[in-house]
């Protein structure tokens, strides 16, 4: 019996990994993702383990071939959108994205910045960035579109200057937008630290 | 990825994946070679590993082996043999004066 369920976690992959874990356990096996919807098939309690990826800066091309790399280790590998749009055809300018940003588009990496991937559980816990000097690598990817967005607002705070509302609301804005970016440092940091030890 | 390029030390990672494609291996293989020859001491995540056959085949370490099927294979090439020979001519090296000052082998 299938049931669907209806959430949405934006940018929170951790907590939509412990969701789709929590399913799970309870014995829910994810079969399609939709924009919000969820659809789990019943499955034996605690067979599957879920990681959740970011791989919006990725060409199409690049998408692909670790999606089909994942798919040759076993796993099943889901697309999930990590915003929420519903227009039918659009185009995104990505300039974060590697190698001097990149277009997205409706049919190509629009809608699927994520990736969910599945796995059965062996008992250890499902992780897909286990090195240290590549963990690093990856939560600089991660932070790289709110470096974007802190640099927008505060060009934004510069053609306002001296309006009082908007430059209030641009730093107000600038001040969220490196909410992400102060989490990610504190991790490279942390993993950083781990390594002067080991060399 | 980040082998020490001054020293010529490679991280453990990347001389075990060497030694993984001596024999061509899909990715899967290389991550139970791995997990297989530490006894589950190294256990390597497989975007870390998609990560580090990107990284040696830039490198010329290794390269994709066969036209095969869609699962692709990897096989190490000349530059990556040598690299690989290299390095066990290091860890002889520090072997031999480890044992030499702590004891415990002949350092012939």
């Amino acid at each position: 019996m299938s049931i669907v369920k209806r959430r949405f976690f934006a940018g929170f992959m951790r907590s939509q990994e412990r969701w789709l874990n929590s399913m799970a356990d309870k014995g829910y096996r994810l079969v399609k993702t939709g924009k919000l919807e969820y659809t789990f098939d019943e499955c034996e309690p605690g067979k599957y383990r879920y990681a959740v990826e970011y791989v919006g800066d990725k060409s199409m091309e690049d998408e692909e071939a670790y999606k089909a790399f994942l798919e040759d280790m076993g796993y099943t590998v889901f697309y999930k959108n990590i915003n929420l749009d519903f227009s039918t055809a659009k185009l995104v300018y990505r300039p974060w994205a590697n190698k001097g940003g990149r277009i997205s588009t409706t049919g190509s990496t629009l809608f699927k910045e994520l990736l969910i991937v599945e796995k059965e559980n062996d008992g250890t816990e499902f992780r897909l960035h286990t090195e240290k000097e590549d963990r690093i690598e990856y939560y600089k990817r991660l932070s790289h579109p709110w470096y974007f967005a802190v640099f927008l607002c505060l060009a934004l705070m510069v053609i306002y200057w001296p309006m009082v509302l908007p430059v209030v609301l641009f730093a107000g804005l600038t001040a969220l937008f490196a909410l992400p970016i102060i989490i990610m440092e504190c991790r490279i940091h942390k993993i950083k630290k781990e390594k002067e030890l080991e060399e | 990825m980040k082998d020490n390029v001054k020293s010529g030390a490679l991280t453990e990672v990347t001389f075990f994946i060497l030694l993984s494609v001596f024999t061509p291996k899909h990715g899967y293989a290389i991550m139970q070679f791995i997990e297989e020859k530490t006894k589950g001491r190294l256990v390597l995540g497989a975007g870390s590993l998609y990560g580090a056959i990107n990284t040696l085949t830039e490198k010329g370490w290794i390269e994709p082996y066969g036209e095969g099927g869609r699962t692709k294979e990897y096989k190490i090439t000349a530059e990556g043999r040598q690299i690989a020979e290299k390095e066990l001519a290091r860890l002889k090296e520090l072997t031999a004066t480890a044992a030499e000052i702590i004891g415990g082998g002949d350092p012939a």
